[in-house]
């Protein structure tokens, strides 16, 4: 008791006033004006989706993780997004261990309902297995030092990390196609979010009897003030959420201006994350060249190796196969197929980085814009129709290109053989070597093809 | 077996940096002298040893101390410090002083303090006060009156600004040769200023502006040297007129 009375953080009354009466004379303690932010700075860690952020004396630092969960019930196709807050004593003494307390509950809050209610995450791409498997995005955020205003510092961290943020790539396969498959990031390149704006958080306090409006507040303003409001708008001048908190009456004419004054600075801060997003994506991809060169001399090589042998046997397989089927035509294209992939083995070592380090990096799946009901209607038939989905299944590992997929599924009654080697050519041009040459999906087409 | 010391074993230590467990005084070797002792130093016998990593400093005629930067304040005796009143009970009166445990101010330690007249004060005033006992395990004792019972300048502050800093700083706004950022700033404002010992700064002046002006010139000031805090404070005053 006595050590926690010792420990507590106390304002003296000369403080208390000084404040006051500077502000009557438009001056704040740390020199600002009462429309200034204060200095803001965007940090990123080395993995994907954590940022740091610093707001004059306030460190936030934001993670974001994700995670394969049943989807809720209501909502069987879109992900789930979820804000954790955790306030540490060394922050501010007056935050307890443990449990969260109010103030850690309301700014979790404010955060999760400025980006949930404004839709800024496109919850329904992070569907894998609609009513089955989603993604489940955690945003957590740590108060590293409280020097007032958490709430704007916590939400830039929020978003900066959630645009750094990538999740692993993932495919359906197995035996019944309707298994998760989840890609390392050595294997394909992490997907990022889709962010379709960015709800920024601007906080205003009420100071003094006058009611003085003060935008960010310090520690020192936020302990005098009577009242604080929050709004959270985007650069479309969208008011995304506002949160009002004391016991202060504000009048209309003056929330009016609080939000003119934040969406200017809303417009800035988000052009103060976006370009610190793309410093930290050049970063990101110049170091991702880097590490392929340096560390793939060794692996591949040991690969390749393996790769070839397994070819071979493959080959001598297929071509056995093949000499029974008696199919000429298509023996051949198999043949001129192999081919491509056996020198594709040979200058792995050479193409592979290449293609590797450059190709996927930039490579966005969902910029064509994809309906999510066709992806909804593609996902239905892939369930109904079987002789079609083994085929499509191969396929899937592939980067998936809806514009392909949908005849092939509607003439399902009927595939010529033909047909087959010819989509197996095509995906062979854009597949990596590895899902190339399996040896089993190989061998279930040949066998879908001659029924 | 013991190796022999050098006769003025102390002087090579004093202004240079000691860490922990450094016996930096030896007492074999000047038994007819009285010193005193400031933070972060403790006695084994003979041997004076440091207990924190810092500066030893040496102020004539026989205090030693050792002088660090931290946030957090530990009491030593002798110290002017700044107080926040926590509470007031009916022999002592609960003071913040930024260290591990409150202090105590008893109601009589003010000058011509007795039992009739007792001050009053509001929790949370400011108040500059006297270290008068630090001992390990007790609460700290504080007086509002030198050693020879006056007010001195002691007792509380009113109006102006408060601002917690660390100890080093506050050390440097107190060493003897004017430090430069109050130097410059002197020049040119007038100001009111009580620094203490536990990283507490009161400032105040006829105008908001001059005290935030102050205030902010003497926080940026910690990490520069003399010449950079002259140029800081040559800018902002170029700024603000």
């Amino acid at each position: 008791m006595e050590q926690r009375l010792a420990n507590t953080w106390r304002m003296t009354i000369n403080e208390k006033k000084f404040i006051e009466t500077s502000l009557l004379s438009d001056l704040r303690v740390d020199g600002r004006h009462p429309f200034d932010y204060r200095r803001l700075t965007i940090n990123f860690g080395r993995e994907d989706g954590s940022s740091e952020v610093h707001l004059g004396q306030t460190r936030v630092m934001g993670v974001v993780t994700s995670q394969l969960v049943q989807p809720y019930r209501d909502r069987p196709n879109e992900g789930t997004l979820s804000v954790y807050t955790e306030l540490s004593p060394m922050a501010d003494p007056s935050f307890e261990a443990g449990r969260p307390g109010e103030s850690a509950v309301e700014l979790g809050r404010i955060i999760d309902r400025g980006l949930r209610e404004s839709r800024a995450v496109d919850t329904e791409s992070l569907c894998v297995v609609a009513g089955k498997v989603v993604w489940s995005i955690h945003i957590d955020i740590h108060i590293l030092d409280n020097g007032g205003n958490l709430v704007d510092a916590a939400n830039i961290a929020a978003l900066a990390a959630l645009s750094t943020f990538r999740r692993p790539e993932c495919t359906l396969g197995g035996e019944d196609g309707q298994e998760v498959i989840v890609h390392p990031p050595e294997v394909r390149e992490p997907v990022p979010l889709i962010i379709h704006h960015l709800p920024v958080a601007v906080t205003f306090g009420f100071i003094g009897k006058e009611n003085i409006v003060v935008i960010d507040p310090t520690h020192f303003e936020e302990a005098v003030m009577g009242g604080s409001m929050t709004a959270t708008l985007n650069t479309n001048e969208d008011v995304c959420a506002i949160q009002k908190a004391g016991g202060v009456g504000v009048l209309p004419s003056v929330i009016m201006q609080c939000l003119r004054v934040a969406s200017v600075k809303a417009g800035d801060i988000t052009s103060k994350i976006k370009s610190a997003v793309e410093s930290f994506n050049t970063e990101r991809s110049l170091r991702k060249i880097k590490r392929h060169t340096s560390s793939d001399v060794v692996d591949v090589s040991e690969t390749a190796q393996k790769i070839d042998i397994e070819f071979s046997t493959n080959r001598m397989d297929r071509l056995k196969l093949l000499s029974e089927d008696r199919r000429v035509a298509q023996s051949n294209d198999m043949e001129v197929d192999c081919q491509i992939s056996l020198e594709k083995g040979i200058n792995k070592r050479y193409g592979d980085a290449k293609s590797f380090s450059g190709g996927p990096s930039s490579w966005d799946p969902y910029s064509k814009g994809v309906d999510p009901d066709a992806l909804r209607a593609s996902l239905a038939s892939r369930a109904v129709i079987a002789p079609t989905k083994k085929l499509e299944d191969s396929k899937v590992d592939q980067p998936i290109d809806k514009e392909r997929k949908q005849p092939i599924t509607e003439d399902n009654s009927y595939v010529s053989p033909n047909e087959v080697t010819n989509t197996i050519l095509q995906t062979n041009g854009e597949k990596t070597l590895i899902d190339a040459i399996k040896p089993k999906h190989r061998r279930r087409k040949k066998a879908s093809s001659q029924q | 077996m013991e190796v022999a010391k050098p006769a003025n074993y102390s002087t090579s230590y004093i202004d240079k940096p000691v860490v922990p467990g450094d016996v930096v005084l030896d007492l074999s070797s000047m038994s007819n002298q009285t010193i005193k002792l400031g933070g972060g130093l403790r006695q084994d016998c003979d041997s004076i040893t440091a207990m924190k990593a810092g500066m030893l400093r040496f102020s004539k005629p026989n205090k030693y101390w050792i002088e660090s930067s931290q946030k957090r304040y530990v009491p030593s005796a002798g110290d002017t410090i700044l107080g926040i009143m926590v509470d007031s009970k009916a022999d002592n009166f609960l003071v913040d002083i930024k260290g591990p445990a409150l202090a105590f101010l008893p109601v009589l330690a003010f000058e011509g303090g007795t039992r009739r007249n007792i001050p009053k004060f509001e929790v949370g005033t400011l108040i500059y006060v006297r270290v008068v006992k630090a001992n390990v395990g007790m609460n700290p004792e504080l007086a509002c009156m030198d050693a020879s019972g006056k007010a001195a300048e002691f007792g509380p502050l009113k109006d102006g600004y408060m601002f917690e800093s660390s100890t080093g700083l506050s050390r440097m706004l107190l060493s003897s040769p004017a430090c430069p950022v109050l130097e410059t700033l002197g020049k040119k404002l007038s100001f009111e200023i009580a620094v203490g010992l536990n990283g507490r700064v009161w400032v105040n002046a006829a105008s908001p502006s001059t005290v935030v002006l102050v205030s902010n010139a003497i926080m940026n000031s910690e990490t520069l040297t003399g010449v950079q805090q002259k140029l800081m404070v040559d800018k902002l005053l170029q700024r603000t007129q």
